[in-house]
């Protein structure tokens, strides 16, 4: 497995190279004038502008090898570029934005895979009966569901009228506990630095913020997770080692959780994967809708105003993601069955 | 149990829908004030910033010499200057080319640096060394070195023939520098600009709003690694790279507030200034919160976690009659919107114009250069419809370039009203009747997601094709990046435009519409450009910057804004007003068409 692991690690490079040559590509396709949108993002911004010398500035008149060997000697300096959409560096947009979404997607993602598994067990368990029926009904209506509709009803009742889960990452007293001198940032994580801090009233107000964003995320998710677990969990009871278990007086408690939830789990893990990386990407509706500034945000701001450093730098970004939780998936398959081996 | 969940549920959705959410009936946070709205900041450089967003931040923090009062825009109040200059107390010379402030003694940069007229001098010359292109400087060039001068490079052009002040040698560099620096002198405590000619706007130039005034502390900008003063430094330090500006995310004024986070895109936080040399601010702490969801931002403002919002027209109505929050609209805006007709449409690779030829199929390069199709085109616009529908009423129709209450002005003046009659007359003189017979086709292009431009485009389209059925127009919407391209190249038969007021003086809003040299005169091709200085336009836009009668220069406006009605220059459409929409705690707002935004130092919040 070990090997299996390190191999998938050296194809990295490779693969990050070629989405930076596709992407490149496909901006290059755009004249030097449409690239200066990226400069120039309001017509507001038109008055007074020398657009040949701008174009020039910038150097968006070079021929594209050279535009690319610029950046990419940059890369290989350590230099992503500079993100006209974000006012600073790739770098600096996305390390300043990762702890931002990756905390919310810690938090969102134990209760959405465990709440998931939990009502696709129950409700196979329960196969058509009245709670199964309920939980398909609003599986059904939750997938189906906007998702910054339930978003915005998510803020109104819980923020609006019981003023409980406010918008945006912190409130304003505990952002200036944050900001302070004394205030030691270890790992951008809101909640934990709290704890490392002994800011009890910041761990407060983070979780106050973060539930909002998870309970929104949660039901959109769960629905798919359950759909997928009830289908999965509903094949392994009519399996015959499942019949043989209880005909040998095996507990049922026992038989689902011990015989059947386990093998159910495979299909689970094959689309919590994916759903770990879109919440690693950033979550871009939730985030408006919260104000909760990640990556999904910046990503889509960078695509908009045509910023190829930054397109280029979250293009990479999300690659990365890709093969490493794609690893980590095949990795799993390999723990929860130990009939796959990897090679 | 589920049924109570149920029960439970229901009743919290019932009341979330239909509860008018808690006004609160004490100040929150009274020592915080908390600004949501929307959009991002470009940069902290005074110099460089030329945006609203940047703007507002710079405002808190740096003073200028003088500040508008109240809500005027044209009368001052000293601020780091004594006094106002004037010809009355003698600080401007009486030929009107000499303007001289008394610097403020006793006043301390937020580092404890004190405010010396050095600093003042530096803050200008560094404004004109570094002249990014595309920057607000030009504003500072034209009235020290004349018309014609727009920034550094027409100074190295003129002074040592070198267009480029990069290229600079160490010899040239001093010969510029002695330019520059014969401009602005100090005498003790005063400092004098030299202008070239008389600019009656000169004080507007230089007045609180417009950042490009704002005063540095010389020795702080000169450790962060800005321009160091000396001329060896004019090339590094001329026409920088964004990012590579030294002051880009720093800053140090002597304004009531300090800066204490800029996360671009999503917060700023100043905390106040407690050495400020004039009363210390109400608030220890201002917050400028970027929220794009109007929802959001609605919630934070009926909850009272924001004082202030942004509330675009069209959801205002949603909070306006809520307890607590207070709605002001009708607020002056210095800005207009126009479609700008392009005289000489450039054929090659142009997919907007169809054929590119007058046979009903396409638009030839001239079309727009007949003074008929132009008023014909001004005669097909629903005026009225389009400010009580589209803007509300919250708008009045452009009379011409020059918008309310500048010089120039005139409630009464001609202005084109739907008038289908008319269009046809003038689409029938045309071409001399030839484009009644054969038609046209063309696109009008705006660009994506603009609803106020897609409206007006489908309005035109519509009464146009309605007056001869041989009238195409498409109306399409494009990316802003296409948009911006097209218009570049000269590709767009007509495109829409608008000004915000850089200074509140008719010459800010002439010059860049109707000169031949101005902005917009490049979006109609050269046929405009020579049209424009044959008809006397550009002498009479000469005249009126130089002349300092008053009167003269109100007669001189009023023409301008004639003749751009009189030859349907550009179809002139409207200038919006202002709304602003706080928490009716919030005490002391006022507006001022100048002022980029907030002013949290003009606020309190007091309990109702």
């Amino acid at each position: 497995m070990v090997n299996y692991i390190i191999r998938r690690f050296l194809i990295l490079p490779f693969i990050l190279f070629g989405v930076t040559v596709l992407v490149f590509s496909m901006i290059m396709m755009l004249g030097p004038y449409q690239r200066l949108s990226t400069y120039i993002n309001d017509p507001a911004q038109l008055k007074g502008q020398d657009m040949d010398e701008l174009v020039s500035k910038y150097g968006l008149d070079d021929p594209w090898y050279e535009q690319y060997g610029r950046w990419i000697g940059g890369v290989l300096q350590g230099d992503f570029g500079w993100s006209e959409s974000a006012g600073q560096p790739v770098t600096e947009a996305i390390f300043s934005r990762f702890p931002a979404t990756l905390e919310l997607a810690l938090f969102a993602v134990i209760p959405v895979v465990m709440g998931g598994i939990w009502l696709g067990v129950l409700s196979a368990v329960h196969h058509n009966q009245k709670f199964d029926h309920i939980i398909r009904i609003v599986s059904t209506v939750g997938w189906s569901f906007p998702t910054f509709v339930f978003g915005l009803m998510v803020l109104m009742v819980f923020y609006g009228v019981l003023g409980w889960f406010p918008p945006g990452r912190l409130g304003a007293d505990a952002a200036a506990i944050v900001r302070s001198a004394e205030f030691i940032q270890y790992t951008g994580l809101n909640v934990l630095d709290g704890i490392l801090n002994l800011e009890f009233g910041v761990v407060v107000d983070s979780f106050r913020h973060l539930i909002g964003p998870i309970v929104t995320l949660a039901i959109v998710w769960w629905s798919y997770i359950l759909r997928i677990t009830r289908s999965s969990m509903l094949e392994t009871l009519r399996k015959d080692y499942i019949r043989t278990a209880r005909a040998k007086g095996v507990a049922e408690k026992f038989v689902i959780n011990k015989h059947a939830r386990r093998n159910a789990l495979i299909p689970v893990v094959t689309v919590a994967g994916p759903m770990v990386l879109g919440l690693l990407g950033g979550v871009v509706i939730v985030e408006s809708v919260f104000g909760y500034r990640g990556i999904g945000q910046y990503a889509a701001q960078a695509a908009q105003q045509l910023d190829y450093s930054g397109i280029l730098g979250v293009a990479m970004y999300f690659s990365f993601l890709l093969i490493l939780i794609n690893l980590i998936v095949d990795v799993s398959y390999a723990v929860i069955d130990p009939r796959i081996r990897l090679e | 149990m589920q049924k109570k969940l149920v029960v439970f549920l229901t009743l919290l959705l019932v009341v979330s829908v239909f509860s008018v959410v808690g006004a609160q009936e004490e100040v929150k946070s009274p020592d915080t004030f908390t600004y949501v709205t929307i959009g991002d900041q470009s940069t902290l450089d005074p110099h460089f910033a030329y945006d609203t967003g940047s703007s507002e931040l710079i405002y808190q923090v740096y003073e200028t010499l003088i500040d508008y009062e109240g809500e005027s825009v044209q009368d001052f109040v000293p601020l780091l200057s004594t006094e106002v200059p004037s010809q009355e107390n003698g600080l401007v010379s009486e030929d009107g080319t000499e303007y001289t402030f008394i610097i403020r003694e006793g006043v301390e940069f937020s580092n404890g640096n004190a405010l010396t007229p050095e600093d003042v001098k530096y803050s200008f010359l560094r404004g004109m060394v570094s002249d990014r292109s595309g920057g607000p400087i030009w504003m500072l060039y034209e009235p020290l070195f004349g018309a014609g001068f727009a920034g550094l490079s027409d100074v190295t052009a003129d002074v040592v023939g070198v267009e480029d002040p990069k290229q600079l040698t160490d010899e040239q560099a001093e010969e510029v520098l002695a330019a520059l620096d014969e401009k602005i002198t100090i005498d003790g405590n005063e400092v004098t600009f030299h202008l070239a000619a008389p600019y009656p706007p000169f004080l507007n130039i230089v007045a609180k709003g417009a950042s490009w005034g704002s005063i540095l502390d010389k020795e702080w900008s000169i450790e962060q690694g800005a321009w160091d003063g000396t001329a060896a430094e004019i090339a590094d330090a001329h026409d920088p790279v964004k990012e590579e500006d030294p002051l880009f995310d720093k800053m140090m004024g002597t304004g009531p507030f300090i800066l204490t986070e800029w996360v671009n895109g999503d917060n700023v936080v100043f905390r106040r200034n407690d050495n400020y040399w004039r009363e210390p601010a109400n608030f220890k702490t201002a917050i400028i919160r970027n929220v794009d969801e109007w929802s959001t931002r609605k919630l934070m403002l009926l909850r009272g976690d924001a004082d202030m919002i942004y509330a675009p027209t069209q959801y205002r109505a949603q909070v306006e009659s809520e307890e607590g929050v207070t709605v002001t609209t009708g607020i002056p805006v210095l800005q207009n919107m126009n479609m700008i007709f392009n005289w000489d449409i450039t054929t090659e690779g142009n997919n907007y114009i169809g054929s590119g030829e007058m046979d009903g199929e396409g638009i030839p390069s001239d079309f727009f250069e007949d003074e008929d199709v132009r008023k014909a085109f001004s005669y097909s616009f629903n005026y009225q419809a389009f400010l009580e529908q589209v803007r509300m009423g919250e708008a009045i129709q452009l009379r011409g370039p020059i918008v309310d209450p500048l010089l120039g002005y005139d409630e009464n003046s001609d202005v084109y009203s739907l008038d289908l009659e008319k269009a046809e007359e003038h689409f029938r003189n045309a071409f001399g009747g030839e484009l009644w017979e054969t038609g046209f086709t063309m696109d009008l292009v705006y660009n994506s997601g603009n609803d106020p431009r897609k409206t007006a485009a489908d309005m035109l389209k519509s009464y146009i094709e309605r007056i001869n059925p041989k009238f195409n127009i498409n109306v399409r919407g494009v990316q802003w990046s296409t948009y911006l391209d097209a218009s570049v190249r000269g590709t767009l038969p007509a495109s829409f435009g608008g000004w915000l007021a850089d200074f509140p003086d008719p010459h800010n809003f002439v010059q860049p519409f109707l000169d031949s040299a101005g902005y917009y005169a490049g979006r109609r091709g050269d046929t405009y450009k020579e049209w424009a200085a044959e008809s006397g336009i550009d002498d009479l836009i000469s005249e009126g910057i130089s002349t300092t009668d008053p009167e003269r220069r109100e007669e001189i406006y009023k023409e301008l804004q004639q003749m751009s009605i009189d030859h349907a220059i550009d179809l002139w459409i409207d200038q919006p007003t202002g709304s602003n929409t706080r928490r009716t705690w919030v005490e002391g707002w006022y507006p001022n068409a100048m002022r980029p935004g907030v002013d949290f130092y003009s606020m309190d919040k007091v309990a109702e």
